[in-house]
């Protein structure tokens, strides 16, 4: 048992420090409690640097708890990918404080415990693992949802995500209990070695297609995508960053694991659906966000876009495919946590995070105004930014395999589309920045400093990623060699 | 080394970035950073020169399956010349700058445009590929256009920015044209690869090619008949026009010529380089007869020198090109930087018949422009007598037809700096502003004395034994010049000449029309272009093709909007609806 409890390690380090920070609370002045976000932050960066100690990197490829828990490649870039996530997310949650009104420490706490989820998610080889981790995310974030409880929008944000988190979970559970029916196993290892024989098999492939949609609503993908704008700009900002990277990431790491290495060949059967679901994924994404003057409303629509987006990769069948879609979440983190915490430094309690509050932001604060370009030119895919290698990565890996299938090009042809159509509302956001008359308030904006720091830091990994992929492509593709037994 | 290589190349980068997002703010921030970059860059420099031989550091920028795109610096003999004249003339103007710009309200971001500027010109010099000095040639039309334009509130200053950049844009495009040959034809883009592939004596390029390639100099070294931007260009900051119109930007078509030089030797475009060089050099000479803006002098001057370096090229002597080169850089930069401080002092007087008398009342400018005025007519022993002859002794080997030209030239460079300094300098004061100018404080002085010091001695490193004919012609010259426009110009209260000459001397005046001619043919040709390409925009590509895609694409989403009713029954069907549409297609 001991040498298992090694294994996770950092998990338990993570639940450990969530309790400290709720015992903390109990002891804690008032100011004092304050500055908890930014100590629980700097354990966490503590965390982050152990999963680099070499006694923790040598147990990779090594399994735990009969096979149930795996730590390889693809497990420990995902843990680092959450803890950096989190550290950034509990940065941002001290700057929002003063809106939750109370409560600040069970805010972070609860951080903490999704964070958890969200590692254990990272190395699920088996499906009540997958379920318990992925029920550990959605039940801390119906709570982190409705935390502000004094806004209604909150709450109903919550409500529509406890619901909707429900149906899907329904189906997860149902699909898992599928699956065990026909293969007469939980664990991945033996669904793996089961499958080639069931791939005809009706009630297999009914269960595999419920899972499928569980997992696609984590990652709001078309059909299963319809709750994540309301949710997103309902719930408290630094959730929806976490809801937005975080469980978006979650989702797709268990993606990667089940339809990459766990049934490749049913994977392969499914092309055409997974092209369908991707292409309709990104239209559904860009068109929406098209006409939408609500920043975070803004952001949810290109989240879903985006989600489509990361989807080619999983359609590429490839190490290749996997290696992009490391690649481009590790700018999406970069960006999306940049471009929200210039949201809510921006807007004001009460006021609405329509997209006019930008105007006179070049004046206001020139780094927030570069930061936010930045951001959206990222996002847009344009060259030589993060968010231009990331979309050039995923469609060079399907485009490597479309010679023999139609719908691959049908795809491309798709991604490109929305590519453009993104540009334009994306724009509208540094035209807003830059060229908007109607400017209300020209305040200077006020940034704590450890937010400065997190946001600088965002600006250099976008810009190192986009200048120098060099490296970063190595580590993607040192992660993505998954070993299957 | 190769990191002080890297160095020279990044600090004005870092200090450009800096300044742009954070320093903005602070005058002085700006300005130490500026200037500590650039001097920093020069003393990197002098390390390179003194204790580095030839190095070619190079990294790979990206590697993606077969294509691979490298950044390299080529550092030679031929560029730490350039580097050393780059970053040391211009770490003096940016000193200089200090004095000049003091009362500006834009000091800071003049300070990022120039560190802009230091670094793009640096990018061309370093450049060990035609693609890479393709990017730092487009980067150097960009700052040049920022700081030409840099008083944009002043209508020609933006218009001249605009003549500037547009006019660079068309010899770019032959550059470009002439690289992606050079490409075709060689298969690779790298000086290295290229000059190795050359030498085997197996592979050259076409005529066309080296011209095309010519082109792009012709733009940056403004050379007929894209010469009409340089003038105008006077619209910026003098500083600015010392450093760039001067000294280092006109230099890079020259620089490039000569880093090339491998690969367009011995095709027909050196013929027509040569010709062009020497016709540009007369043409400009003429005009600047006839100028009365002193910058403007200064710029046509400019013109002129630069033509004999390219003909120099031409002629088969990059050699002689880059050592006039390199003395041109510093006097003309004092000439300019002495232009900059009469300027300042008169108050932003630039006609020369409103100054006079500035002798005694500067004394300090007044020595300074002396030795630039000598250098520049090539009086002997000081640095542009022996580059001037250099390239005489080239043209009187290979073309005696340009030999003659070139003398001319050097007679009439004679006349007019003669004119102009005793215009400006002697006599009596011809305006209150002349009679109450003071000497410049020391910030813009102390840059006039050390220029002036290479400006006299830079001949002496050039071993070169003097063509007696070549000796005997440009003496007479330069005696016969200076005499005939002291006895025209001296106790003088206005311009002689045009009563003497009539026309031809209105015909100077107005640069022989050539920014008239432009115009009318711009009117002719391009209006009635544009309007065509106007209606296709209009009806065709705005009317049908966007405003089509832009409605569907809009109503699309309009109706996609639908669904999102906020009811969570309604999001609660569509779920189900999903996962029912998923069922069927999947197992159907």
């Amino acid at each position: 048992m001991g040498d298992q409890l090694e294994f996770i390690q950092l998990e338990v380090m993570v639940v450990a420090l969530g309790l400290l920070v709720l015992l903390a609370d109990l002891f804690l002045s008032e100011s004092a409690r304050r500055s908890l976000g930014y100590l629980a932050a700097g354990s966490l960066g503590l965390v982050f640097l152990l999963s680099f100690r070499g006694g923790y990197t040598s147990l990779v490829d090594g399994e735990a708890f009969g096979g149930i828990y795996r730590l390889d490649g693809l497990a420990l870039f995902f843990k680092r990918f959450f803890l950096l996530t989190a550290i950034f997310v509990l940065v941002f949650a001290v700057d929002f404080a003063s809106r939750l009104r109370s409560g600040v420490s069970e805010y972070l706490a609860f951080i903490l415990f999704a964070l958890s989820g969200m590692m254990f998610a990272g190395s699920a080889n088996d499906f009540s693992l997958l379920f318990v981790a992925i029920e550990l995310i959605t039940v801390t974030f119906y709570i982190l949802v409705s935390f502000q409880r004094h806004r209604m929008q909150s709450l109903e944000a919550g409500v529509k995500y406890l619901i909707l988190g429900a149906v899907s979970s329904a189906f997860l559970v149902y699909g898992i209990a599928l699956v065990f029916g026909e293969a007469g196993s939980l664990k991945f290892d033996a669904i793996r070695d089961a499958h080639a024989r069931l791939l005809q098999n009706k009630v297999f492939l009914f269960g595999m297609l419920f899972v499928f949609a569980g997992l696609a609503f984590k990652i709001s993908a078309f059909p299963f995508q319809i709750w994540a704008p309301d949710v997103y700009q309902g719930a408290p900002t630094p959730t929806t960053t976490f809801l937005a990277v975080g469980s978006k990431a979650a989702g797709f790491v268990l993606l990667i694991r089940l339809f990459g290495s766990v049934v490749p060949e049913l994977t392969e059967q499914w092309t055409g659906m997974l092209i369908v679901v991707a292409a309709l994924t990104i239209l559904y994404g860009n068109l929406c966000a098209l006409p939408q003057r609500n920043l975070k409303r803004l952001l949810a629509y290109s989240g879903i876009a985006n989600a489509g987006y990361l989807l080619m990769g999983i359609v590429a069948q490839s190490d290749n495919g996997t290696a992009a879609i490391l690649y481009y979440l590790v700018g999406y983190l970069f960006t999306l946590v940049a471009a929200f915490m210039i949201i809510n430094l921006v807007t004001r309690e009460g006021e609405g995070e329509d997209i006019s509050c930008l105007a006179g932001l070049n004046k206001r604060s020139p780094f927030l105004a570069v930061a936010l370009t930045l951001c959206a030119v990222s996002l847009a895919g344009i060259p030589p930014l993060a968010g231009f290698f990331g979309k050039f990565l995923l469609v060079k890996s399907v485009a490597a395999e479309a010679f023999g299938n139609t719908g691959y090009f049908a795809l491309l042809a798709v991604a490109v589309f929305g590519v453009v159509v993104s540009i334009y509302y994306y724009f509208g956001i540094i035209r807003t920045i830059y060229w908007s008359k109607d400017t209300l308030d020209n305040s200077p904006v006020a940034i704590a400093w450890p937010t400065r720091m997190v946001l600088g830091l965002c600006v250099a990994a976008i810009l190192y990623l986009g200048i120098l992929p060099d490296k970063p492509i190595n580590w993607a593709n040192a992660a993505t060699k998954i070993e299957t037994k | 080394m190769n990191t002080a290589a890297w160095l020279i190349l990044l600090l004005p980068l870092f200090s450009a970035v800096v300044i742009g997002l954070g320093a903005f703010r602070s005058r002085k921030a700006s300005a130490v950073i500026s200037i500590g970059a650039v001097t920093g860059s020069f003393l990197l420099t002098l390390l390179l020169v003194a204790f580095g031989g030839e190095l070619h550091p190079s990294v790979t920028w990206l590697a993606i399956g077969g294509l691979q795109i490298d950044i390299g610096l080529q550092i030679d003999q031929l560029s730490k010349l350039m580097l050393c004249v780059v970053t040391g003339v211009g770490s003096l103007i940016h000193i200089f700058s200090l004095g000049y710009m003091k009362e500006d309200r834009d000091f800071s971001r003049y300070f990022a445009f120039l560190s802009l500027f230091i670094f793009s010109m640096l990018g061309i010099v370093l450049a060990d590929n035609f693609v890479m000095m393709f990017i730092f040639w487009e980067l150097v039309g960009v700052s040049s256009y920022l700081l030409i334009g840099f008083w944009f509130e002043k209508p020609s200053a933006a218009d001249a920015a605009k003549k500037a950049f547009l006019t660079n844009r068309v010899g770019d495009f032959g550059f470009l044209l002439g690289i992606l040959m050079v490409w075709a034809a060689l298969g690779s883009v790298g000086f290295a690869d290229l000059a190795k592939s050359v030498s085997g004596g197996t592979a050259t390029i076409t005529g066309l090619a080296g011209f095309l390639i010519f082109c792009g100099a012709m733009g940056k070294s403004a050379q007929a008949p894209l010469h009409v931007w340089l003038p105008d260009a006077m619209e910026g900051p003098t500083p600015v026009s010392a450093l760039i119109h001067a000294a280092t930007m006109v230099a890079a078509g020259v620089y490039m010529l000569c880093r090339v030089f491998f690969l367009i030797d011995g095709t027909w475009a050196m013929e027509a380089i040569a010709w062009i060089g020497g016709l540009t050099s007369l043409m400009a000479a003429l005009m600047a007869v006839q100028q009365d803006d002193i910058k403007r002098i200064l710029a046509y001057s400019t013109l002129s020198q630069l033509g004999y370096m390219v003909m120099a090229v031409g002629l088969g002597s990059p050699d002689a090109a880059m050592f006039h080169l390199t003395t041109h850089a510093s006097f003309k930069a004092l000439l300019f930087l002495g232009a900059g401080s009469v300027i300042v002092a008169l108050h932003h007087e630039q006609d020369i018949w409103k100054m006079g008398g500035l002798r005694d009342r500067m004394p300090k400018t007044y020595w300074t422009f002396l030795i630039g005025t000598m250098a520049l007519c090539g009086v002997p022993l000081f640095s542009g007598f022996f580059s001037k002859e250099a390239i005489l002794d080239v043209a009187l080997e290979n073309n005696i037809l340009l030999f003659f030209v070139a003398v001319f030239v050097a007679l009439l460079t004679t006349f007019y700096m003669t004119r102009l300094f005793v215009v400006a300098f002697m006599g009596e004061p011809r305006s209150v502003h002349a009679e109450q100018a003071k000497e410049s404080p020391a910030v813009m002085t102390v840059p006039l004395l050390v220029l002036a010091v290479p400006s006299v001695l830079a001949g002496y490193f050039y071993a070169h034994a003097p063509n007696p004919l070549v000796l005997a012609a440009s003496l007479v010259v330069v005696v016969f010049g200076m005499l005939v426009a002291n006895t025209l110009y001296s106790g003088a209260k206005a311009d002689p000449l045009p009563a003497k000459l009539g026309l031809l001397a209105k015909a100077l005046r107005q640069r022989f029309w050539f920014d008239e001619i432009y115009q009318w043919l711009i009117d002719q040709v391009q209006e009635n272009l544009a309007k065509l390409a106007d209606a296709i925009d209009r009806w065709v590509i705005a009317g049908l093709l966007v405003r089509g895609t832009h409605g569907t694409t809009e109503l699309a989403a309009r109706v996609l909007r639908l669904a999102q009713t906020g009811n969570l029954q309604t999001y609660a069907f569509w779920f189900a609806a999903g996962m029912a549409a998923l069922l069927v297609f999947t197992l159907s």
